[in-house]
């Protein structure tokens, strides 16, 4: 055979090379594959996901009872304080004889809504005062000042005295916590924006003329999605302990609204009698719960939106 | 070439400052001059930190300039000026980054980073030509048009760096300012990246004006070249009477670390270093002053008395 037959050049496409290795990525489809990945962190998302719709068809459940109704002995009359769980009363009484069962989760409900309402209320406010402190220059002065300002009342004293002020309900719970809240949420947005601001691609934006809004919406937030989530994520256990709190000192929501707050006030009082700790025990675990939760996924998400991680 | 070239690009006596604190000022670029003629390649040569970029960012309006002026074919664009002489500026100077790894958007595909400038000028009529004009400038740059519905990760340096070369053409700009656009990438491709800007420039008849700190790109691709050390020109001349000519002693100094591909040269190689306490600069001032035609150089009256001499 002749030699030119042996060696024949291979057919050769550079586009067609260019073309191949390559997958189809997409942010959020590689986000939620990563955290899929993180078991602890599934498993606490399905334990928040049952507490929640739990929480929402629990009253609607066969034999539950009203959070609010007094018990009372069919013989004696009297009410039923302190029954210790049982199977009348599945975590028992408490001290004037209210069904513990139907309070927590009714409880839960009040605090997971004002931890979720003040949560968004605060990382809200704190991304848009956030990203223009830190991105639009001729706002920087001022916010910088207004933040001192707010920064040197401590957030208790604001939170305490509106409570205080205003008639002990759940929008003033929400008021107290939102009026201050978001102005950490805010600075840390800032330090944030400020980190990524002078990046070449943000530079690039600018040559070309893109507004600041986009650049904000576009280059900027984008790039803080995996934080701000975090920040969210950790807000609302966070809110829910500022309820307690306030209820510790005396602000919190009367007893006729449950909430953990209360409960776990109520159980406190009691916490020093051993057969009489249900009351205490019941509500902290669900607080517990739920921080942990939130906490455990937060983490877990703000890995797994960093595409650094999205291998 | 013709005697009288148009000016495209003009900087007089140009002053960048970083403040940082309250203390005084850093002055990163100081009295610098020079023009930029249509159709050709500026060079702008120095080391680290001797303020190239901070000159190509006041060109193109991220740096603020605390003193001179920037004109663009005569009319000033550095400070206040009209809307619609921003939008012009804005469509006509580009500018290609040193970092191809820093400078796309991430969380933004193909598309968007490259039509980024299309949807500020609103310079297409449907949607239909803008995803035209993408694909057309990505195949200018020798990418596929389907990757405008890819991200930036997915691609490796040079192709990233074509790609930011993909949203400079896409705004039809008549100038491009390219910071050191192959010195972060692999020397494999860096021919490749050079040879694509050569062709588009023969094709769009485009003006450069290229920052580099190595000299053999610097006299591959420029036509006239500015030496800049700590914030001022030193010297500036046609490229090659530059390299065959070198008066100012740092660029001198600059020249003769250049590397040799011989290794017997290479060898036999003297590095000449650059002592800024050579000039004896305490009672006769430095000027800015053209030795001999076209070739500027930075240096009292003694000094330039010696240069001259030299050329003679
Ligand atoms: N935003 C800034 N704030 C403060 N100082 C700066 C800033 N940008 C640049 N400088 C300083 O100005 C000087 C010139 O910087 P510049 O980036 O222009 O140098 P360069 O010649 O481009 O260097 P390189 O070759 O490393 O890119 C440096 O000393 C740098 O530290
Ligand atoms: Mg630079």
């Amino acid at each position: 055979m002749e030699e030119q037959a042996l060696f024949v050049l291979a057919e050769r496409d550079v586009a067609d090379a260019e073309r191949s290795g390559y997958s189809d990525y997409s942010y959020w489809g590689s986000t939620i594959r990563v955290f899929m990945k993180n078991y602890a962190a599934v498993f606490c998302l399905g334990l928040l996901i049952v507490l929640l719709v739990f929480i929402m068809v629990q009253p609607y459940l066969p034999a539950q009872r009203d959070p609010n109704e007094i018990h009372l002995s069919q013989e004696t009359f009297r009410q039923l304080r302190n029954v210790r769980p049982g199977a009348e009363f599945w975590f028992g009484t408490n001290s004037i004889g209210q069904d513990l069962w139907a309070r927590i989760w009714s409880g839960t409900r009040t605090s997971l809504g004002i931890g979720i309402a003040v949560a968004s209320w605060n990382v809200l406010i704190g991304i848009i005062v956030g990203t223009l402190w830190g991105y639009v220059r001729k706002l920087e002065r001022v916010l910088t000042e207004v933040y001192n300002v707010l920064d040197n009342i401590p957030s208790t004293i604001i939170m305490t005295l509106i409570a205080y002020m205003l008639r002990p309900s759940i929008s003033t719970m929400v008021i107290a916590m939102g009026v201050t809240g978001w102005v950490p949420v805010s600075r840390f947005i800032r330090t944030q924006v400020i980190i990524i601001r002078d990046r070449e691609y943000n530079l690039a934006s600018r040559c070309l003329g893109t507004p600041t809004g986009r650049i904000i919406t576009r280059n900027i937030l984008p790039y803080l999605v995996s934080v701000i989530m975090l920040r969210f994520a950790l807000a609302i256990p966070g809110a829910i302990a500022s309820e307690v709190f306030l209820t510790y000192i005396g602000l919190g929501l009367p007893l006729h609204i449950p909430s953990l707050g209360n409960l776990i006030n109520e159980g406190r009082q009691l916490m020093m009698i051993p057969v009489m700790r249900y009351q205490l025990i019941f509500p902290s675990v669900v607080v517990s719960l739920i921080t942990i939760s939130f906490y455990v996924m937060g983490n877990a998400f703000s890995d797994a939106a960093d595409p650094r991680n999205h291998v | 070439m013709p005697i009288e070239r148009e000016v495209l690009m003009e900087v007089k006596n140009l002053r960048v400052e970083f403040k940082g604190g309250s203390k005084k000022p850093f002055v990163a670029v100081d009295d610098v001059s020079f023009k930029i003629y249509r159709g050709e390649t500026f060079g702008l040569v120095g080391e680290s930190g001797s303020g190239k970029t901070s000159i190509g960012r006041a060109m193109v309006r991220i740096n603020e300039v605390a003193g001179g002026e920037i004109l663009f074919k005569g009319q000033r664009i550095n400070g206040l000026i009209s809307r619609e002489l921003d939008r012009e500026v804005t469509q006509k100077i580009q500018m290609i980054f040193q970092d191809p790894m820093a400078s796309l958007n991430e969380r933004a595909k193909v598309d968007y980073i490259v039509a980024e400038g299309l949807y500020n000028t609103k310079a297409y009529q449907s949607e239909a030509e803008r995803k035209a004009m993408v694909s057309q400038a990505l195949l200018a740059v020798g990418l596929l048009p389907e990757f405008a519905s890819r991200f930036p990760h997915e691609f490796s340096g040079g192709q990233r760096q074509r790609i930011g070369v993909a949203r400079a053409l896409v705004m039809q700009p008549e100038f491009i300012i390219a910071d050191e656009p192959i010195s972060s990438l692999d020397v494999s491709i860096r021919a490749q990246v050079l040879n694509l800007l050569s062709e588009l420039q023969q094709q769009r008849s485009l003006t450069y004006m290229f920052i580099a700190h190595d000299l053999s790109v610097v006299r591959f691709i420029t036509d006239r070249v500015a030496v800049i050390n700590r914030g001022q020109l030193v010297e500036l001349a046609d490229t090659e009477e530059l390299f065959a000519n070198p008066l100012h002693p740092y660029t001198r100094s600059l020249l003769s670390a250049v590397p040799i591909p011989d290794p017997a040269l290479e060898q036999a190689k003297v590095i000449i270093p650059y002592d800024p306490l050579g000039h004896d600069y305490a009672v006769h001032k430095p000027l800015w002053v053209e030795v001999t035609p076209k070739h500027f150089v930075l240096g009292n009256a003694a000094e330039i008395k010696e240069y001259r001499q030299r050329l003679a």
